[in-house]
This record gives structure tokens, C-alpha cells and sequence, in this order.
């Protein structure tokens, strides 16, 4: 089993291993593939990983692992990975810097989103620049798209492993909001 | 008279467009949490505190620093039970269920008096706990039931799918399930208000239900009931006495927690209008007279934002006879309120009716109030043929053995 798993990443480190990541640890460079090398993905629907708190990253990978959250080639990659290589992996990420959008910003949206961010209290948790705590999530920098679909998953309570109470504060929130709340916080550094 | 029409015709273009939006995406209805959290605590930090969803081996236990009453002693007992709550044992007690919340596991603890070696039973489930009834294991996630036919001896093979004849609604927020085998063999399934403080969506929330093994039989035997997380049967009267969490959001002292009995089936606790011992609630009870009209007060209240969880009678011989029949109960500690709270198991001593209730802390050193820091979280309750105690501690997946001895 254990074989397997080291096998699992090398080969997912020869695939996307480049010079630029030359230095950066096997297990790493296969996060890196999707995510990019300083944790800032480039890919739709990937998540930016860099700059995440480090619990936010533990508990998520942690999630997978078992099975319950994530994609499923998220749950595959991490089936068997010890708890030290996960907290190494989320302790690695949670030190890299985040890059914000370059992408062109709707002011009209991007007020809206603010304002919603406002009235929803979304800071009260995720902190006064959105850059997250503990196991709340950075949003600040974060992909769009990304965002605008796990606001929705969680409000189809189709997210599991995290804290319920993010599901209840999304009840009543229109798709329109999550797109304005999205738009906003990904334009955030 | 213009700007009426004005005024009208704004108004019906934009319930047009609130229609037009619910038409293409149609929310829970809005009982917004955050409704409880009021202007003056708007900048509030407060949040949840985070899990701990990785091993803690017993070597990172500061076990030393809990504290009891003289003659009690505290051992780790079992460790590697990530995220473990509520326990369940078959009728040897040589094996133990633990279900979790987030981890979506649960796991079968073999013990064989010297050691325990724990495995998972079953995995990918949405916040499952687990009961031992009548010779099967009935797993209860927020969406699914499944039964493990002849698990006295260990719960093994596929499991009887049974999700279908419990009727379980959706809403996942305050729904994790701690449950209960009656001596009446019934199962004791409590559903949580899906809020901090709202009218429940629908009537099948903060209640709690009992059901016949296979499912028929559903009646509910108590409302107004917002997030019970443990309960017991009085050992003498034989009636359902259960934890239950006050709201959030209304400032560091409370409403407090409780303690509550159900004399008879159909009471009313109050929830969402009547909080502790008669807190009319400020949101959603503004202007409605006789908010605490026909609600039974609790037993006693338990403490602000302490969150109260399992409850367990003491049957045992092994601890002085002043602990005969008192009830214990773990309090998880606080994260709605400034200075942390709670962090402990009490004793709450009194009358078979309830009445004249003493609380009295009983294992602490879990949380440093000083430094507002914490390091266990003690959550479930069980008691050993032997007269000792378990407490898990859902903060490091750990269970701790409380034993007496005159020496």
C-alpha cells in the first residue's frame, strides 16, 4: 500500500515536473501540476492553494483523503497519504503569497459583491481582507469561478467535511450574489 | 399622487425581478443566520473553533493537566479515534462505535480489557454517529440510516440500507445525530434547528422523535428543541433527559445552555421564541405576546455558549455513593464568547423531578483561562462495568478513563 502511494505521486511528479520546480519535492510537484508552482492555479475550476491557512489546507486534504470532499481526482491522488505528508503539504502551501486576478474588473460588480460581502458579514469569519484564519478559508485572490461554485455547493449542501454553520449563512442567497461575491473577492490581494 | 405612482410602479418592477430571480434559482427560504447577529457585534471576531482532523498520539496528551476531585484518576484509554464523539457499546462492552462529524467516519474500537485497537467500520458518510440496538448497529448520518445485522460479536459485511423508512430531511446545519436505544426499543433520534435562530423552514426541526427499530412507529416526543447533542434515560423514572445549546449571537452571557427532562411526550422547550429560563427571544419573537406561554423550563441552565453535549446517569458502584444517580455531563467549551467557557465535565445533582439542581465541575484543566486557550475538547460520556468512566475528546480523537480509588 504504502509503495503504491510513493509510486502514485513520482509518476505524477515525472508528469509535471518542470525546471522550474526542479527543487521543489516530489509530492509537491504533483500538487503543482494543477495548482501551479507557487500554489497560484492558472487552471478554471482549479483552486489557488498559496497563502491558504494552514488548517483550512489540513482539514481539506484530510477530506479528500477520506473520501468526502473534493473531486475525485483530488480523492484518488491523496487515497492512503499519511497525516505528516498532508500537514507538510498544507504547511508548505499555507507560506507561499497569493496572486490576485489580473483579469479586468467589472466596478459595477465588484461594488455590488462588496457590499453583499458587507451585509452578509462575510469578515467576521474569513477575516477583514478576506485572507481567512485557522480552517476558514482564504477568499481574497482566490479564482472566480472557483468561488461562485462552492458558494453554491454549500448552499446545495453539497459540501461536505467542513462546518455546517458556512451552509446556514448562505440560506436565501440568490446565484446572482454568489457571482457579485465571487467577482469581488477575487480581485482582492 | 406622482410620486406614489412612481413609488408603486419601482416596487412592482422590482418584485418582478425578485420573482424572475427565484425562478431561475430557488433558495432555502430565508432565515438568514447572521439575523441574529446584532449591529453593536457586527465587527465581532467570534468564530467557530477549528477541529483537529489528524492523529494525536497519546505522547502529545497533556493528561496530566486534567483535574478531579480527590480519590479520581484520569488515563488515556484510547487514541487514534480522529474526530470521535459519541460512543456506543455492544452488551460485553468488548466492542465500541464512535462516529465523527466532518470525517464522515466511524469507528469500531475492539477492547480487550488491557487494550484497544480501533479500525474504520465505515467512511464517506455525511456527520454519521452510530447506536448498538438489540443485537445490530444502526449507523445514523444526516442523509442515510444503515443497520448492521448481528454486530454482537463486531460489525461486519454489507449493511441494510434503511435510509428510506426514517424520513430524514435535509437540511444538514445542527443535524448530526446523537442517538438513543430506549428501554422501550425504540430509537431516540433528535433533528436540529437548521439555524442559529430562525423559524424552521419546515416542521421537521428542532424535535425530537422516536421510531420503531425498522423505522415505523415515527412520533414526535419533544419541539422546541434547537440542538440537543446527548441524552439519557433517568435511571429511576426512566424519562428522557437531554442537552440542549442556546443561541448565539446575543452577547457573552448567554441565553445559556440547558439542561432539560421530558416528563411526558408532546412537550414544547421553547425554541425559537424562548430561550434558558424564559428569554424571549429579541428576532423572532419581536411583539409576540406569551413567547414562554406552555414552554417547560430546564432543569437548570448550563452556562453561556458552553455546549453541552452528552449526558450520562451514574450506575456505577465504583465512585462514592454521593455520585449514585447523578447525572454528568461534558461541555465542550464555548467559541461564541469572549472568554472561553466550559471545557469540562460537570455533575448536576438533583431531585427525580428535577428540581433543585446543582452544577458542579468535576474534570477540568482542559482549557487555560488565563491565556483564553484551549487544548481538549471533552464531548461524550460512557460508563464501564467496572463503575469507571469514559469521556471522548473530540479535539484529539482521544478517550480518557476516569476511575476512583479510596488510596
Amino acid at each position: 500500500m504504502r509503495f503504491a502511494v510513493e509510486g502514485r505521486w513520482a509518476l505524477l511528479a515525472a508528469l509535471f515536473i518542470s525546471a522550474a520546480q526542479a527543487q521543489v519535492p516530489d509530492k509537491l510537484a504533483a500538487c503543482a501540476g494543477c495548482h501551479g508552482a507557487d500554489g497560484n492555479s492558472a487552471i478554471a475550476g482549479t483552486p489557488s492553494i498559496a497563502a491558504q491557512p494552514r488548517i483550512f489546507l489540513e482539514n481539506y486534504l484530510v477530506m479528500s483523503r477520506e473520501g468526502v470532499r473534493g473531486p475525485a481526482v483530488m480523492q484518488a491522488l491523496l487515497k492512503g497519504v499519511p497525516d505528516k505528508d498532508l500537514i507538510a503539504l498544507a504547511v508548505h502551501f499555507s507560506k507561499l503569497k497569493s496572486k490576485t486576478s489580473e483579469e479586468k474588473t467589472d466596478q459595477k460588480l465588484f461594488n455590488r459583491g462588496k457590499e453583499i460581502a458587507a451585509k452578509n458579514r462575510c469578515a467576521s469569519c474569513h477575516e477583514k481582507n478576506y485572507q481567512g484564519r485557522e480552517q476558514m478559508p482564504r477568499l481574497a485572490g482566490q479564482r472566480e469561478e472557483f468561488l461562485a461554485e462552492m458558494l453554491l455547493q454549500y448552499r446545495q449542501n453539497k459540501r461536505p467535511g467542513g462546518d455546517t454553520m458556512m451552509n446556514a449563512t448562505l440560506y436565501g442567497i440568490p446565484e446572482a450574489d454568489f457571482k457579485a461575491l465571487a467577482h469581488y473577492f477575487s480581485r482582492l490581494k | 399622487m406622482k410620486k406614489t405612482a412612481f413609488t408603486l410602479a419601482a416596487a412592482s418592477v422590482l418584485a418582478l425581478s425578485v420573482q424572475a430571480a427565484l425562478a431561475q434559482d430557488k433558495p432555502a427560504p430565508p432565515p438568514i443566520w447572521k439575523q441574529g447577529q446584532p449591529e453593536n457585534l457586527k465587527d465581532s471576531k467570534l468564530a467557530p473553533n477549528p477541529g483537529k482532523n489528524t492523529e494525536t498520539p497519546a505522547s502529545e496528551i497533556p493528561i496530566d493537566k486534567l483535574k478531579l476531585p480527590k480519590g479520581f484518576k484520569a488515563e488515556i484509554w484510547a487514541t487514534g479515534v480522529v474526530g470521535g464523539r459519541a460512543m456506543t457499546m455492544n452488551d460485553d462492552q468488548t466492542k465500541m462505535w464512535v462516529g465523527t462529524r466532518g470525517m464522515g467516519r466511524v469507528y469500531e474500537v475492539t477492547n480487550d480489557g488491557d487494550k484497544r485497537t480501533v479500525k474504520v467500520l465505515a467512511e464517506k458518510l455525511t456527520q454519521p454517529t452510530a447506536v448498538y440496538a438489540n443485537g445490530a448497529l444502526y449507523v445514523f448520518a444526516i442523509d442515510k440510516v444503515l443497520r448492521y445485522d448481528n454486530a454482537a460479536k463486531g460489525a461486519s459485511g454489507q449493511p441494510v440500507d434503511m435510509t428510506k423508512a426514517f424520513d430524514l430531511p435535509p437540511e444538514q446545519h445542527h443535524n448530526w445525530k446523537y442517538v438513543r436505544f430506549g428501554a422501550d426499543k425504540k430509537l431516540y433520534v433528535p433533528f436540529g434547528a437548521p439555524c442559529n435562530i430562525c423559524e424552521p423552514p419546515t416542521k421537521e426541526y428542532a424535535q425530537i422523535r422516536r421510531y420503531n427499530l425498522d423505522g415505523s412507529g415515527k412520533e414526535v416526543i419533544a419541539t422546541g428543541v434547537r440542538n440537543t447533542q446527548g441524552f439519557d434515560f433517568h435511571p429511576k423514572t426512566g424519562e428522557l433527559w437531554f442537552t440542549d445549546h442556546g443561541r448565539d449571537w446575543l452577547g457573552d452571557n448567554g441565553p445559556e445552555d440547558e439542561l432539560n427532562r421530558l416528563a411526558k411526550p408532546g412537550q414544547n422547550f421553547g425554541y425559537p421564541y424562548c430561550h434558558a429560563k424564559g428569554i424571549v427571544d429579541p428576532d423572532v419573537a419581536k411583539g409576540k405576546k406569551d413567547a414562554c406561554k406552555d414552554v417547560t423550563m430546564p432543569v437548570t441552565t448550563m452556562g453561556p455558549h458552553a455546549a453541552v453535549m452528552g449526558l450520562q446517569f451514574y450506575t456505577g458502584t465504583m465512585f462514592p455513593k454521593e455520585y449514585q444517580g447523578v447525572a454528568f455531563v461534558a461541555r465542550k467549551g464555548s467559541w461564541n464568547r469572549t472568554k472561553r467557557f466550559g471545557y469540562d465535565v460537570v455533575t448536576v445533582k438533583a431531585g427525580d423531578d428535577g428540581k433543585g439542581a446543582k452544577v458542579t465541575p468535576f474534570m477540568t484543566g482542559f482549557m487555560d483561562p488565563k491565556a483564553n486557550t484551549f487544548w481538549g475538547r471533552p464531548a461524550y460520556l460512557a460508563q464501564l462495568k467496572d463503575g469507571s468512566l469514559l469521556v471522548s475528546d473530540e479535539q484529539l480523537g482521544a478517550i480518557y478513563r476516569i476511575s476512583y480509588s479510596k488510596k
